[in-house]
Order: C-alpha cells, then sequence, then structure tokens
C-alpha cells in the first residue's frame, strides 16, 4: 500500500512539473452523506471534518446529507451542476454510483470513503479504527470483573469484525480467558435496538462495554449501571463522565486537509488518482485514543489500570496503564513497529490464519471474516 | 343551503372535475404559502427560492428526466393503487408488494441462468406474479376473514421489509460485496437501457403509460370493469346485481400488487442492480403512490398527471437541499403541508357558490336545490 | 443461568421497551374506539421525544419535559381530529401526513439539540417495600421510571372508563355506529375531538418517555419505526386497554428476546412477528365473528349528519 501510494505521488509531482502554469482552478468541495449529521456518529464525525478542513484551507464547501445509497448519481449531477469541483462520498454503498459519475465527469475529482473502486478522478479513502480497538481491549480486559464483555455490533461485515477481532486480541493478551460476547443490531443507527441489545448483554453477565452504532445509548445505558464502556466515533465521555473509559475518535479533517491541500497544490489532478488509497491509521493522526479529544484515558481509570500488573512478553512485568502507552507509541510512531494482528494468531476454531512473525496484508484486513479467539456469540459468515 | 348576501353556498352532489382541479391547486399554493414562512425563516427569500426550484426540474434537462425517473414507480403503483381505490379497497401495500417484485426480480436475475434474451421478461413476469400474490393476500383475508385491508396491507409492508433483510443478510448475500449486506450484481443481461446521459429507465416508462391505458380501458370497457365499479359504490348493490365480489376483490389485488410490483422490477433493472437495503430501494414510493392515486380519484389515466406532480415534488426536494442548502427534513415538512392541504380541502370540492336567484332573494332563504 | 434470572431479565426488559408502546397504543386504542385511526403516531411521538427532551434540557426539570411532550403530543392529534372530524378529510391520509410531518419538523427544530446528554433524566424508581418480594421486586418494582406504573394504572382507569361507564358506552357508540349515536343526543364531533386529542397526549408521553427516561438524548429520528409497532398493537389487543398491556409486554419480550436469542433464530423473524401476529389476531377474531372484540363498526369512516 504504502509503495503504491509513493509511486502515486512521484507520479503526481511528475505531473505537476507538466502542468506548471496552468491556471489553478479554484476547489469547491461538496460532500454526500448516507445518514443525518444529527446522527451523533458516522455522518456526524464526517460533517466535522468538513468544517474543519473548511476553515484550515478557506475553501468553500457543502454537504448533503441523508442521501439514500441509490440516489448518489442524482446528488453528484446537482452538485456538479452547481459547480462542485471535488465530491466525497461517504458510504460504501455509494461505491459503484460514484465510478459512474466518475466515468460522466472526467474532470471532476472524486473521492469515495470506505469502498475500493479507484478512477483516474476517483480515489478512495478510510479511516481505520482497529489499532485503538485493540488498546481499549488492553484496558477491557483489565477493567472486566465476570470475565464477559459485551460487543454492541452494527453489521457483520468486515470491517466490524476486524474491530472485534484487534478488540478480543487486546483483551485475551491481558486476561487470556476473558470473553467478548457479540450482539447484532443490523443497523448503523438504531438507539432502542442498541439499548436493548446493551441490556441483553447486561443480562448475560458482561460488565464493560464497547460498539459500534451512531449514538452514545451503549455508553448512557452501561453508565446507569455504573459499569465501564468504551466511546465509538464522536466524544462521548460527557455522556457518562465517570464510567467512560476511552474509546475511539475518528479525525476525518486530516484525510481532507492533506487530500485538499495536494489539489490545491496541483498534486493530486483528475488524472493521477487510479492509485491513490489514504488508509489512514494511528501514525497519521486519522484516528485517536480516547473517549474525549487529547484525553486518552479517563483519569478516573488510571489508578485501575496502573494497579492492574501483567507479565508482557516484550516488556515484562508492566501495568495496563503502561502497556497501553508503549502499544499507543509502537502503532502511532511513523516507523510502525507493532500491530495488533501479528502471528500467529489463530481463529475462534483454531485454524490458523496468520503465520508465526507475519502481519495481515491491508486486502486480507478488509476482507477478514473470521473471529479471534474468545469472541463468543454469533458470526454470520464465519469461514 | 346557506345564504350569503346575494350569494349561496350549496351542496352538490358530485365534485365537477373543475372544481377538484381548482381546489386541488389552490391547496398546493396555500401550501407553498405555509412553506413560503419557513424559507423565509431560513433567511431565503421565498420568491427565489421557488424560481430556483422551478429552474432545478422543469427548467432544465437534467431537472425534466429526474422528474420522469421519480414519476415511473408512482405511476405503475399508482394505476394499480387508483384500481384498487375504485373498488374501496384501501390498499397501502402497495410498498410491501414493489419489494415483493424487487425480490423476485433478483431471484431470476441472480439464479435463474434464463438465456440473456429471456432474463428481462422473466424478471417483469416473475415480479408481476410475486406482488400479485403479495397482494391477493390482503384481499382473501378480508373477504374470509373479514381482516381490514388497510391494517393488513400496512403490516404485509414491514413484514416484506424484514424478508428483504433477511435475504440480503443470509441466503443472497453476495459473495463479491465484501461482506457488505448486497446481493451481487445482476449480469448486464437483467440491465434495462437507459436514456442516454440520463438515469431513466424508459422500458419501464412505457409499460408504465401503457399499463395506465390499459387498465383505464379494463375499467370503463369490460364487464370486469363495470363489476369494480359497482363493488366500488356499494356491496349491497354488489350483492343484487350478482356480483361475487370476493371475485372481483381478487381479480382487483392481483393487478394491483401486481403493478407496484413491475415498479420494484423496474427500480432493480434499472436503478439498483442488485437487492439492497428495502429503505434504500424505495424512497416510499408506494407510500407516495397512495396519494398519487386517490389525488387521480381513482382514474388510471390522470394518475399520469399526478404521478408526474409527485416526480416533480421528489425532483423539487433534491434541488431545495442541494442548490438552496435547506435540511433535509424541510422537503417532509413540505411534503406534509401539501398533503394536509390537499386533503383539508376535500370537503370544499363538495360546495359551490353562486349568485342567488331571484326568488331566494325575494324569500330571503336558499331554495333546497341540494341536500 | 438458571431461569429465575432469565425470567427476571425478561419481564423487566419487556416493561422497560413495553412502556412507550403501552402508552401510545392506549392512545390509539382511544381514538380508534370512538372510529377514528391515527396512522400519526410516529410523528406524534417523535414531536412529544423532542419537545419534552428541550425542555427538560433548557429547564432541568424532566418532569416538565413530559408535560410539554404530552401538550405538543396533544396538539398533532388536534390538528388529525381537525382534518378527519371536521373537514371530513381521509383518516389514512391525515394520519400518514401527520407522521411525514411531523417526523419532518421533529427534527428540523432538532437540529443542533444532538450530541448533549440530558442534564437530569427521569429518576428511576425503587418501589419500598415491594422491591425486596425475591423474583418479583427486581422484576417490577427496580429500575423503571414512574411512568411506567402509571402507564399500567392508566390502562385498568381506560379499561373500566371504556367498558364499565356511560362514558365508554357513548365513546364505543360513536365508533360502532356514529348516526345513532347522533340519533341519541351524542355529540360525534365533541367525542371524537376528546378522543384523538387525548390519544395524541398519550403518544406524546410515550415519545417523552424515549427522550428523557429509556434513553435521555436527542437524536434524529430516534423513534425508529416504533409508531408502527403501535399501529400493530393496537389490533393485537383487540382495542382492548388490558390486552394492550399483554401485547406491550410480549413485543417488548420479543424485542428483547431478538437481542438475547440471537444464533438461535434469526432476528429478522422476531422483528417481524409483531407485523405478522397483528395480522393473525385480525384474522382469528374475524373467524370467530365476536364483535364486541373485534373493530369498531365505524372504524375510519368520516361522519357526517344526515349522510348515510
Amino acid at each position: 500500500m504504502r509503495l503504491l501510494k509513493t509511486m502515486a505521488v512521484l507520479v503526481a509531482a511528475l505531473a505537476v512539473v507538466g502542468t506548471i502554469g496552468l491556471a489553478q482552478t479554484k476547489i469547491r468541495a461538496a460532500f454526500i452523506y448516507v445518514g443525518p449529521i444529527g446522527d451523533y456518529g458516522w455522518s456526524h464525525a464526517h460533517n466535522e471534518g468538513r468544517l474543519i478542513a473548511e476553515k484550515t484551507l478557506g475553501i468553500e464547501t457543502t454537504y448533503v446529507e441523508f442521501v439514500p445509497e441509490g440516489e448518489v448519481e442524482t446528488y453528484i449531477d446537482r452538485l456538479v451542476a452547481q459547480g462542485y469541483n471535488v465530491i466525497f462520498t461517504t458510504s460504501f454503498g455509494f461505491m459503484d454510483g460514484t465510478l459512474a459519475a466518475a466515468k460522466r465527469y472526467p474532470n471532476v475529482i472524486f473521492a469515495h470513503c470506505s469502498g475500493f473502486r479507484r478512477a483516474p478522478n476517483m480515489m478512495t479513502y478510510m479511516a481505520d479504527f482497529y489499532q485503538v480497538y485493540y488498546l481499549n481491549g488492553l484496558m477491557a480486559g483489565a477493567l472486566t470483573k465476570t470475565g464477559k464483555i459485551g460487543y454492541v455490533g452494527a453489521f457483520p461485515i468486515p470491517e466490524v469484525k476486524r474491530h472485534i477481532s484487534a478488540f478480543a486480541i487486546g483483551v485475551r493478551e491481558v486476561n487470556p480467558k476473558a470473553e467478548v460476547h457479540v450482539r447484532w443490531i443490523y443497523e448503523w443507527y438504531n438507539p432502542a435496538a442498541a439499548k436493548e441489545a446493551t441490556e441483553a448483554l447486561i443480562k448475560d453477565g458482561c460488565d464493560v462495554f464497547a460498539f459500534t452504532e451512531d449514538s452514545p445509548t451503549v455508553v448512557q445505558v452501561a453508565a446507569e449501571r455504573k459499569l465501564p464502556s468504551f466511546g465509538h466515533y464522536s466524544p462521548m465521555q460527557a455522556f457518562a463522565p465517570d464510567h467512560c473509559v476511552s474509546g475511539q475518535l475518528v479525525h476525518w479533517d486530516k484525510i481532507y486537509v492533506d487530500f485538499l491541500s495536494k489539489i490545491q497544490k496541483g498534486i493530486y489532478t483528475s488524472k493521477n488518482l487510479a492509485h491513490v488509497d489514504y488508509w489512514w491509521l494511528l501514525p497519521q493522526e486519522a484516528v485517536e485514543l480516547g473517549g474525549e479529544p487529547g484525553i486518552p484515558v479517563n483519569p478516573k481509570f488510571v489508578p485501575a489500570l496502573k494497579a492492574r500488573i501483567v507479565d508482557s512478553k516484550v516488556f515484562g512485568k508492566i501495568s495496563v496503564y503502561d502497556l497501553v502507552f508503549a502499544r499507543l507509541q509502537q502503532m502511532g510512531d511513523p516507523g510502525v513497529s507493532f500491530d495488533p494482528f501479528e502471528g500467529p494468531l489463530y481463529d475462534r476454531k483454531g485454524v490458523l490464519r496468520v503465520p508465526a512473525g507475519a502481519w495481515m496484508s491491508y486486502d486480507h484486513l478488509i476482507t477478514m471474516e473470521w473471529a479471534a479467539a474468545g469472541v463468543v456469540g454469533p458470526w454470520p459468515g464465519e469461514p | 343551503m346557506t345564504r350569503l348576501g346575494p350569494l349561496v353556498v350549496e351542496r352538490r352532489l358530485a365534485p365537477s372535475r373543475a372544481a377538484v382541479i381548482g381546489v386541488s391547486v389552490l391547496a398546493v399554493v396555500l401550501a407553498l404559502l405555509v412553506a413560503a414562512l419557513i424559507f423565509w425563516g431560513y433567511g431565503v427569500n421565498p420568491w427565489q427560492a421557488y424560481a430556483t426550484i422551478a429552474r432545478g426540474t422543469l427548467g432544465s434537462r437534467h431537472g425534466l428526466m429526474e422528474i420522469l425517473r421519480r414519476a415511473i414507480p408512482l405511476l405503475l403503483c399508482g394505476v394499480g393503487l387508483a384500481l384498487a381505490f375504485r373498488a374501496r379497497f384501501w390498499n397501502i401495500g402497495a410498498e410491501g408488494q414493489l419489494l415483493a417484485g424487487a425480490v423476485a426480480a433478483s431471484g431470476v436475475a441472480l439464479f435463474s441462468r434464463l438465456p440473456a434474451p429471456w432474463l428481462l421478461p422473466a424478471m417483469f413476469g416473475a415480479g408481476f406474479l410475486a406482488g400479485a400474490l403479495w397482494g391477493i393476500i390482503p384481499a382473501l383475508l378480508q373477504a374470509r376473514f373479514a381482516v381490514n385491508e388497510v391494517i393488513s396491507t400496512l403490516m404485509m409492508n414491514y413484514i416484506m421489509i424484514y424478508i428483504v433483510e433477511w435475504l440480503i443478510h443470509g441466503p443472497w448475500k453476495g459473495g463479491t460485496m465484501r461482506g457488505f449486506a448486497y446481493t451481487d450484481f445482476f449480469p448486464s443481461a437483467a440491465q434495462l437501457p437507459l436514456l442516454p446521459g440520463t438515469r431513466v429507465h424508459w422500458p419501464t416508462l412505457v409499460l408504465g403509460l401503457a399499463l395506465a391505458g390499459v387498465v383505464a380501458l379494463v375499467l370503463t370497457r369490460t364487464r370486469l370493469g363495470y363489476e369494480v365499479r359497482v363493488v366500488g359504490e356499494s356491496t349491497g348493490a354488489a350483492r343484487y346485481a350478482g356480483i361475487n365480489s370476493l371475485q372481483v376483490m381478487v381479480w382487483v389485488m392481483l393487478v394491483s400488487g401486481g403493478l407496484a410490483a413491475l415498479a420494484g422490477v423496474g427500480e432493480m433493472a434499472g436503478i439498483h442492480y442488485r437487492l439492497r437495503s428495502p429503505t434504500h430501494i424505495s424512497m416510499g414510493y408506494g407510500y407516495t403512490a397512495i396519494i398519487v392515486a386517490w389525488l387521480a380519484r381513482g382514474n388510471p389515466l390522470a394518475v399520469i398527471l399526478t404521478s408526474f406532480l409527485f416526480g416533480l415534488i421528489f425532483a423539487a426536494g433534491d434541488t431545495v437541499r442541494v442548490v438552496l442548502r435547506m435540511p433535509f427534513q424541510f422537503v417532509s415538512v413540505l411534503n406534509g403541508l401539501i398533503l394536509f392541504f390537499l386533503i383539508g380541502s376535500e370537503m370544499l370540492m363538495q360546495w359551490r357558490v353562486r349568485i342567488a336567484t331571484k326568488e331566494e332573494r325575494w324569500t330571503g332563504k336558499a331554495g333546497s336545490s341540494a341536500s | 443461568m438458571d431461569w429465575q434470572s432469565w425470567v427476571i431479565g425478561i419481564v423487566g426488559r419487556a416493561l422497560a421497551f413495553g412502556t412507550p408502546l403501552l402508552w401510545a397504543t392506549l392512545g390509539e386504542v382511544s381514538a380508534e374506539r370512538s372510529g377514528v385511526v391515527n396512522l400519526g403516531v410516529e410523528g406524534m411521538m417523535i414531536l412529544g421525544a423532542f419537545s419534552a427532551f428541550a425542555v427538560a434540557q433548557t429547564t432541568g426539570h424532566p418532569g416538565v419535559g413530559v408535560l410539554v411532550g404530552a401538550a405538543v403530543g396533544g396538539a398533532a392529534a388536534f390538528l388529525h381530529a381537525f382534518m378527519s372530524v371536521t373537514l371530513r378529510a381521509n383518516q389514512y391520509v391525515s394520519g400518514l401526513a401527520l407522521t411525514i410531518f411531523g417526523l419532518g419538523l421533529a427534527g428540523l427544530l432538532g437540529r443542533g439539540w444532538e450530541g448533549a446528554p440530558l442534564r437530569q433524566a427521569l429518576p428511576a424508581v425503587t418501589v419500598p417495600g415491594l422491591s425486596q418480594i425475591p423474583v418479583l421486586g427486581p422484576m417490577l418494582f427496580q429500575g423503571h421510571t414512574v411512568l411506567t406504573y402509571v402507564g399500567l394504572f392508566l390502562a385498568v382507569v381506560l379499561w373500566i372508563l371504556l367498558w364499565k361507564t356511560r362514558w365508554g358506552v357513548v365513546v364505543r357508540s360513536v365508533g360502532e355506529s356514529p348516526a345513532t349515536a347522533d340519533a341519541m343526543g351524542i355529540s360525534v364531533f365533541r367525542v371524537r375531538y376528546f378522543t384523538v386529542t387525548f390519544g395524541g397526549v398519550l403518544a406524546g408521553i410515550a415519545g417523552a418517555y424515549l427522550s428523557v427516561a429509556y434513553r435521555p438524548a436527542w437524536t434524529e429520528g430516534m423513534t425508529a419505526g416504533m409508531g408502527w409497532i403501535v399501529i400493530a398493537l393496537t389490533i393485537f389487543s383487540g382495542w382492548d386497554p388490558l390486552r394492550a398491556v399483554g401485547g406491550a409486554l410480549l413485543f417488548g419480550a420479543l424485542y428483547h428476546l431478538s437481542f438475547r436469542l440471537q444464533g438461535l433464530v434469526p432476528p429478522e423473524l422476531l422483528k417481524l412477528m409483531p407485523y405478522a401476529s397483528a395480522i393473525l389476531v385480525l384474522a382469528l377474531v374475524g373467524l370467530r365473528g365476536t364483535w364486541r372484540r373485534g373493530a369498531p363498526a365505524a372504524l375510519g369512516q368520516p361522519y357526517a349528519r344526515g349522510e348515510r
């Protein structure tokens, strides 16, 4: 991946040399969201990123929210007619519509989030959480008393499965007997379903919670029982100041600012995006550990995490708190020296998935269907 | 019945066509006036807003084509519903029937292995049958068990939604979709041709227009049409006329459900090319079509007009969101307002105002010409 | 896991999730008993949810929020009454319009209110004494808000009113045969206005429960189709307030079980149960021909004096 990206940059650099002297067209960027920005989850986060990009670069942007997947082309048509020349589409289901539009408007730049199809004028991007989920898993494993951790999942798709498995790997690293119990709600956004799924997990004896859903429901429900939880996507510590341990935060603005500024500089054009894929993780600061920006671990939980000492193969005797930050540093530095999916790695059925010493490839990561050891519960599509 | 100075307000037996059209237009205008207040509240000049909407819909090729595209499913569902309403069968289930067609079309497209030229006709055929079946169930339930059809058709929409959800998450989940809940793409032989440069799947449009004509002919020129009308007037009259109303209802719902399902086939083969989450397949076309058919007073040819009107409203919603940058919820509010004014004005059509006759002025009372 | 904790878990969740279903269903029963179908439940609920949240957040008093939610739900229903009773518009279309309008308006007004938890949620109560009873205590008398108990009480009151009082005879006769009721000197107009508006008040409280008690926050579209389950539940309960309690608990339990039994039963199957069972119940009622428990005969029909 990285190699491809470097090549893309080189190609782009050449292209710039070739087009020097051409008048720079002003960027007018449009964002198409699948949900309402009031969901406080996925679309909300993209919109926050848009606002920061608008401010940082001083460009004009607009957005359309709550767009049905099959309608994305219609909205692209209208936006192009309005003169927007960079269009971001932020849902997997927009992929084919975006590709069709990219062919129709070769001079407009498209960027599609979470997909895998590209064109000379269409790049793909994703800020992924699996490293952060692993870190949350370390903390969850240390905090559980019943040995059962609850996970409310949106859809059983590779992205969510990857996150749950990374989380479970973290849990097992500090607590080899703990289990991650999973319930699916089959919706990205449904507070009532998230609440009842959490209640079901509580009834099954879970006492720490993580989730993939677009509202802070799980955090709120857990807090009602005074149980710890991990926020997802947006800052959720405010919803449970005493019970939200940490979580994942996204910074789409890092990708948006980088990509748009490279268009401004002429590095990226509508001719050279066929191999551009932003797969941004901790090193690029597209994702952050914490339930609130700048607070990786809620201070209320620091003593408990410092008190829990584990025996690490790499670090020897170490507190979970220090382990979290040691791993965070390993994964956050530009020369990443650790990955949660490090072999030897067996799935929960005992099949070897990653050989000893190897890391998972990008393609394996984005298509993974198997469940890591420690995951308990239904797993549709399990190989 | 009531005299106001030189004027008499009186009831009429049946609203005239002019009254229906006149009052409906007035209702829409009033709704737009109320909506103008909201535009104004958002700091958008209402006049400019409506001018922008007009340019974005009727005033551009893209806009016109979008009206056409949105009108296709509304037309097919609307014609079917118009027929049902003529028989006084309140079919609220076009949404579910549309999805039934989408499911059947997907099944044929993905699994039938039919030779290419047969694929699309088979999809439409299977879709029609699936919708007909889904439509007949509430007709039978009503006839045999006196189950209120509004409720049964409404509930069956939800049942079909969960069937689709189950299919895309379970047995039909596509291997090429990277674990996401879609079926695989249809082969190209299962995809309808589009008008160049647009997303208008014209064969479905032609089919819809033709079927509107056919249903209109059946209603006015055939024995079945006569029976439908009699049953619609009153079941008692139907019994006197020796009409088997169960049989008529089954025919009506067979066609009504089947037509809505054809809309679903069209959306599948013309827009989506795969089965996906139900909320992304239909933009509530089945529900909007209720209004379309109801505004057309059950006249299939009038449905052509009203479906284009609502196609226009859909396209206007896009413009409102993209060009005027109004929140998407505003479109719902606007639709709600238009509906309220349309149904609220219903009673107005029952009345007419005329100048009092000399006799009435003399006696000071309104005559009893209508009651 | 022993059976006791299973039962406690299921009944407890059935009560919590069943509470908004029960409130709104009682409201719909009230309206439909007088012959007016209101398909606007979803719209009334979401308006109630938003207004209750906004007021509770501003004043810091969740109770005030609930009251305002009730009033707003009532106002929305009043609009439906005006449409369907005074203007004699088609009730189904008017209800659909109310749902579309309500969802849009609540979303429009609610922009900017997301992302903050409610300052003070409606507290859960522990009933002194009763909560100590084994099994029943933790199941019924812990962790629920006062709205759950008031809802159950209201169901009993409404049942007595409908079946044991003159008021009930009046409402039901309007729903069975408005012309006869009119001839008896009952104001069909007034009765329907009252029952529909009252129904909206209850739907508004159901929505308020969602945003100030069940999950104290506001998010766009947070009723997520619950209003349609209510329509199904109204039929399922045979327009009877006491059966509505059973129905709300059953649907609540089913919803809970769709998460509890994952892996054993496809969740879609459990989710479509409310809708399928509504049809089934109607069919059974029709088969037995028991009209007292069946639909009000004039359901969905506008009434105009001198018109048959």
